[in-house]
């Protein structure tokens, strides 16, 4: 354990060694991505739509929320760029399990960018009028699901990256395309067309954004929630790992 | 400068990239699928989130769902055109080039720089999915509106097209002019302005913004040239009181601009050179 904390603590403060100033221009892009949806959510408001049972108050909290906490509900390790530029071949000569490594290295990047941008949005938003609490405690575990299950999913990806070779952009920018949509980050389920939002809060992608972001702000079936993320996770584990034991010998990297 | 300029030398190296486009996208056909439905899928998503709200609403921002529609395909028509003409080898991110130090690699080839710049982004047939889709959505909208516009219209929209592509590229080599004097910090600008902001900017109908947002939207980042404001002229409904040649003006303005900027970017690397590489060959 303690290894990985040191692991962890490597990563945050490699994150730093190029200063703030990295960090604060990501966040600004990401204040800069909320603008529009926040007024969106205004504009549909003003004009009485009917927005699923949320309230704005709770879809300005669901927006603000999902910026806030981007990288923990969409979890992308480096092990997709470091399979491309051959560092994930270094990890197998470190004293501990590759996939502990990602997970320590991954959480310790999180680091200085939840205490630079989302605890400063957390104690800012609410002197917007923002409500930044959660509507349940059962938020916390439901993250902590999402972000496990983050780390299942990306490991398949990282799979899919190994066996088609040398194509890891293309899986990148395909997995991202996808889980935009599909994981309920941008939009919440309750405001799609056609039932789609039923449809998929059941698949794994709904269970990694649109189920905690729900708990947080009072909407949704906390039972069924935590129920299907639990689920997801039982199943999606095993099967990354089995795939991870069996890419593995896969691996090519030229390395640069 | 070994080899005599002309028209006929433009197409021919344009065709050139366009055998190596071919060429690539033949060479592994599952790899070719995979790109190709990558393009399909990435475009379909990142436009679905907003037309999937109109929908639902009616409209949004003043706009039918259809009108919603004709913008999200303008925008993906952007895309699209950007990654034909200038996708390949970065030159819509000539940032990086700059930045990675790459720029002398163009500096030794018997042509010159912009003639390079404009054949070496070629894809016409690997980066073409976007703009398919994006021409569709164009299409499809316009049977939603019942338009059928007539051959000036057509034309208009060319042209609005081409005002989007250029000011898109020109926006981000204005700002890749900073990866000449700082390339390790600005070696990603280009992705930035490009991908990051303006692009999924301008996927949203702008006028839901209050003025003091929407004008630096049109102006200082023109986010709302790339979709919002030509589509609004174009389905008959100028917005904000400006002319309806204001994109062209704009970006004439922000090339001149650029076209400054990047030279004395250029004369300052050619002067002092990159420093992104050790002795050993190894970039730092």
């Amino acid at each position: 354990m303690r290894s990985l904390l040191y692991t962890a603590k490597m990563a945050c403060t490699g994150k730093l060694s190029d200063g703030v100033l990295p960090i604060l221009a990501d966040s600004a892009i990401k204040i800069i991505a909320l603008v529009p949806l926040v007024f969106l959510w205004r504009a549909l408001a003003a004009q009485g739509a009917d927005l699923g049972g949320l309230r704005l108050a709770q879809l300005l909290s669901y927006s603000c929320l999902a910026i806030m906490l981007e990288r923990l509900l969409n979890v992308r390790t480096f092990a997709s760029d470091w399979n491309y530029d051959g560092q994930l071949g270094d990890l197998f000569h470190q004293p501990l399990p590759v996939f502990w490594q990602i997970i320590a290295r991954t959480a310790g990047t999180w680091l200085p960018e939840l205490a630079l941008f989302s605890l400063p949005m957390a104690l800012l938003l609410p002197l917007l009028g923002v409500d930044m609490l959660p509507k349940t405690l059962w938020f916390f575990p439901s993250l902590l699901l999402t972000i496990s299950l983050g780390f299942a999913v990306d490991c398949l990806f990282v799979c899919v990256s190994i066996r088609i070779q040398h194509a890891s952009y293309i899986v990148h920018s395909l997995r991202f395309s996808l889980i935009a949509l599909l994981s309920g980050a941008l939009i919440p389920f309750n405001l799609l067309p056609f039932s789609l939002g039923k449809v998929l809060e059941w698949l794994p992608f709904g269970s990694m954004a649109a189920a905690p972001l729900s708990l947080f702000v009072g909407a949704g079936n906390t039972a069924s929630l935590l129920a299907a993320q639990l689920l997801w996770n039982a199943l999606l584990w095993p099967l990354a790992a089995l795939c991870f034991a069996k890419s593995r010998e896969r691996m090519v990297s030229y390395g640069g | 400068m070994g080899d005599k300029l002309s028209l006929r030398r433009v197409f021919g190296l344009l065709a050139l990239y366009a055998r190596m486009d071919l060429d690539w996208l033949l060479r592994d056909a599952k790899l070719s699928l995979l790109d190709a439905a990558n393009g399909l899928i990435a475009c379909l998503s990142s436009l679905s989130g907003v037309f999937l709200l109109a929908w639902r609403f009616g409209g949004v921002g003043g706009l039918s769902p259809w009108q919603i529609l004709f913008m999200l395909g303008f925008t993906a028509t952007v895309a699209g055109l950007c990654m034909v003409f200038f996708g390949s080898n970065n030159v819509a991110h000539i940032s990086r080039r700059i930045g990675r130090g790459q720029l002398d690699h163009m500096l030794l080839q018997p042509l010159p720089l912009w003639l390079q710049l404009i054949a070496e982004g070629f894809l016409p047939f690997s980066g073409c999915p976007r703009l398919l889709v994006g021409l569709g959505l164009v299409l499809w909208s316009l049977r939603g509106l019942e338009l059928s516009p007539g051959w000036f219209w057509w034309l208009s929209l060319a042209g609005y097209l081409a005002c989007a592509v250029l000011c898109l590229v020109g926006l981000s080599y204005l700002w890749s002019a900073l990866a000449f004097r700082w390339p390790v910090a600005f070696e990603e600008i280009s992705s930035v302005v490009i991908d990051e902001i303006c692009g999924p900017l301008s996927q949203y109908p702008l006028s839901i913004l209050p003025p003091a947002l929407l004008w630096p939207l049109v102006s200082i980042l023109p986010a709302g040239l790339l979709a919002w404001f030509p589509s609004c002229i174009l389905l008959g409904r100028p917005p904000l009181g400006l002319p309806e040649l204001y994109p062209l003006f704009f970006t004439l303005g922000l090339w001149a601009l650029a076209i400054f900027t990047f030279r004395k970017g250029l004369l300052y690397y050619v002067h002092y050179g990159s420093n992104r590489y050790t002795q050993g060959g190894h970039r730092n």
